[in-house]
């Protein structure tokens, strides 16, 4: 790896930011230690096998603790056409509900949303 | 393919839920006029407003409608949804809000990718310092900001770091405190594991700032996520050449390296933390002189907070006095706060210094899980105090903090209900400070111990009104002669459970009743007998067999076999067992 100076490090944080801001849809699972100790874990291998087995073009990311450690896991949709929404105390069945209904059919999954960061 | 989301949800606990019931009237007014194609609504589990009726947040224009009624579908579809207007008496206005500053990449990008970091803005603070601030200035913005440490004590950062930078010396170090050992606060875990980037710029900030070339990351084992995330963010910072020789291209060095904790409470406080670095016994010295001037291995040393680095790259990237804006006059920026106990959404909230507690309690938290008042919240860990219900309208901030007998801490924060026992809870703290006490100065070892017996007298019954006293007596003595900041605040649960609810001290020791019914010496279990059904399940799950009689006479409880355990009271489905 080239060590980086301080106008690579500019052009990086262009070029990323550029390309993070465009269309591509993701599912975020939040995998710090309470959302791991709540099965995080879990759901994201989930959705990486189902992914694969259902050929969706969709990507899978971990990211930290969001904060509202009681609905863990949290995860968040973004998914093209559609406000992305955090979904909270996510299992199988909901992940499931989510890759179904959310990322397929392109509708929100009922009573599992959680609102909570604004 | 919808174009707007609505979503749905009752937040009034005190009736029964009306969610379900508004969605259907709401779809069917949709379907009658013929919006039901463009518009979906979905019913949601946590709305992020709390105790105000029914709940509407139409999406992607982010309006939120409170207080609902099924009469006010009519005009909420025909005019906000159809022509865009908004309603003014039924939008709802947001009492308090989180301000994320700590916590802003936290659950948004991958806390393994410096590359992701990058794209938010990272490491450009570190390119502004080693390019256009040099030492001189990057310590007046910081001074301009105002930020004091997030650790518990408050003392200005810009501070602590000009001392160490006016000491001449050949060798300087930084640290990095991620020791957080108070019980029910875990904000500077979430920091390491959800943004460690932001941490080490922080720290690779700070070392340039005194002119260190070696810096430790000093983290409890019992973190092993946190060991893991910052071990691999330092491995991506050296390949990028953000560690090392010659960072970014400038003739700065500076090694970090990851050193454990092994789990002593007292390591956390500086001095002993330097010992435990050194590989000492992690025992704390007198102060001073202090680490700034003479600190690990004898060499100036800066030791930081996890919370307060995280906040150096914000700073240093806005500029100071983007940072003084927010806050209050004497603390300026946000602080972290781990919410815990009886609270309806526990976890972590970051807030603007100034927020009331009584705004974070119940309008971000949601209020207690029971639904029961609140009776009082703790704040700043073993160190720190009980604050009551009345004083909930208090802005937080350091000052205000320790006027009410408690402190900001490292940010835990405890709320407690009606069923907590004001005697109960500074025993549980004290006790955790008698452990962790490292014996090294009498009134810390000693006084902790003696006031610990006292408060086990107490909740036993066997106490007596001088007991109070002389509690207060210790408590002064561990606050002026202990050595570390450990035994100088062990006695502020005890202190400020005393300022605040002395009744119900009095109340253990004159009438020998605990009215939260959580001292088990003071409480008997009784049936009554005219609420029980008879089914016996107590009998079959009372452990000591302390249950007798069978279901034509009822049943009785033996007090003298009786361990209150609490099982009976758990497994009753009538409530027929009274804990008194």
């Amino acid at each position: 790896m080239n060590k980086l100076t301080p106008s690579d490090l500019e052009k990086m944080h262009k070029a990323s930011k550029a390309s993070s801001d465009g269309p591509k849809d993701w599912i975020k699972v939040g995998m710090s230690s309470c959302g791991i100790a709540a099965g995080a874990e879990d759901v994201f291998n989930f959705f990486i096998e189902e992914v694969k087995k259902r050929n969706l073009q969709i990507e899978i990311k971990k990211c930290g603790c969001a904060g509202a450690c009681y609905a863990e896991p949290l995860v968040e949709v973004s998914v093209s056409g559609l406000p992305p929404v955090v979904y909270g105390a996510v299992n199988k069945e909901v992940a499931t509900k989510i890759l179904e209904k959310h990322v397929i059919s392109k509708m929100l999954v009922n009573d599992c949303i959680f609102e909570v960061l604004g | 393919m919808y174009t707007k989301v609505i979503l749905v949800k009752d937040t009034d606990l005190k009736r029964e839920d009306k969610t379900r019931e508004f969605y259907t009237h709401l779809l069917d007014y949709l379907r009658g006029s013929n919006l039901h194609a463009q518009i979906q609504v979905v019913r949601v589990a946590d709305i992020g407003v709390y105790d105000e009726g029914l709940v509407l947040k139409i999406l992607p224009d982010k309006i939120v409608y409170c207080n609902v009624q099924d009469s006010d579908i009519k005009r909420i579809v025909d005019s906000t949804l159809d022509q865009g207007k908004v309603i003014g008496d039924l939008v709802f206005k947001p009492k308090a809000k989180q301000h994320r500053i700590v916590l802003r990449n936290c659950g948004k990008i991958n806390p393994e990718s410096i590359e992701e970091y990058i794209a938010c803005g990272g490491y450009l603070g570190l390119k502004k310092v080693l390019g256009e601030l040099g030492q001189q200035k990057l310590i007046e913005e910081i001074k301009i900001s105002g930020i004091r440490g997030r650790g518990g004590a408050g003392y200005p950062t810009w501070m602590k770091w000009n001392f160490a930078r006016e000491v001449e010396s050949a060798e300087k170090f930084v640290i990095c405190n991620a020791d957080e050992g108070d019980p029910g606060a875990y904000m500077d875990r979430s920091v390491l594991e959800g943004d460690p980037h932001s941490v080490i710029e922080g720290l690779i900030i700070a070392a340039f700032a005194i002119g260190a070339s070696k810096g430790y990351f000093y983290i409890r084992a019992e973190y092993p996520l946190a060991v893991e995330r910052i071990n691999k963010a330092l491995k991506q910072a050296y390949d990028y050449g953000l560690l090392g020789q010659n960072i970014l291209g400038s003739s700065f060095n500076l090694n970090l390296e990851i050193r454990l904790g092994a789990g002593a409470f007292v390591c956390g406080e500086e001095t002993a933390l330097i010992s435990s670095i050194e590989g000492k016994r992690g025992t704390p010295h007198p102060r001073p002189p202090y680490p700034s001037v003479k600190g690990l291995w004898g060499k100036p040393t800066v030791i930081n907070n996890v919370e307060t680095l995280a906040n150096i790259p914000a700073i240093v990237s806005n500029g100071g006095k983007w940072f003084a804006q927010i806050g209050t006059l004497t603390s300026k920026g946000t602080k972290v706060f781990a919410v815990t106990g009886k609270v309806k959404n526990s976890g972590l909230v970051e807030i603007a210094m100034g927020a009331t507690l009584r705004e974070i309690v119940m309008d971000i938290c949601g209020g207690t899980l029971s639904g029961k008042p609140i009776k009082a919240v703790q704040t700043g860990g073993p160190s720190g105090g009980v604050i009551p219900e009345a004083l909930l309208d208090t802005p937080v901030d350091y000052e205000n903090l320790q006027k009410l007998g408690s402190i900001m801490g490292s940010g835990g924060m405890i709320v407690m209900d009606e069923d907590d026992c004001m005697v109960d809870i500074p025993k549980f703290y004290l006790g955790f400070c008698v452990e962790e006490s490292c014996g090294k100065c009498a009134p810390c070892r000693i006084g902790g111990f003696q006031m610990l017996v006292y408060l086990n007298k107490i909740s036993e019954g066997k106490g007596k009104l001088e007991d109070l006293e002389q509690m207060r007596r210790l408590a002064q003595a561990m606050q002026k002669a202990s050595l570390c900041g450990l035994g100088q605040t062990a006695s502020n649960p005890v202190v400020s459970t005393l300022r605040y609810f002395e009744t119900e001290y009095n109340e253990h020791i004159l009438n020998k009743h605990c009215p939260a019914a959580k001292c088990n010496s003071l409480v008997t279990y009784t049936i009554m007998g005219d609420k029980c059904k008879r089914c016996g399940l107590c009998v079959t799950n009372c452990p000591v067999q302390a249950i007798s009689g069978d279901k034509e006479k009822g049943y009785l409880i033996a007090p003298e076999k009786c361990v209150k355990c609490g099982r009976c009271v758990d497994v009753c489905k009538f409530k027929a067992i009274s804990k008194k």
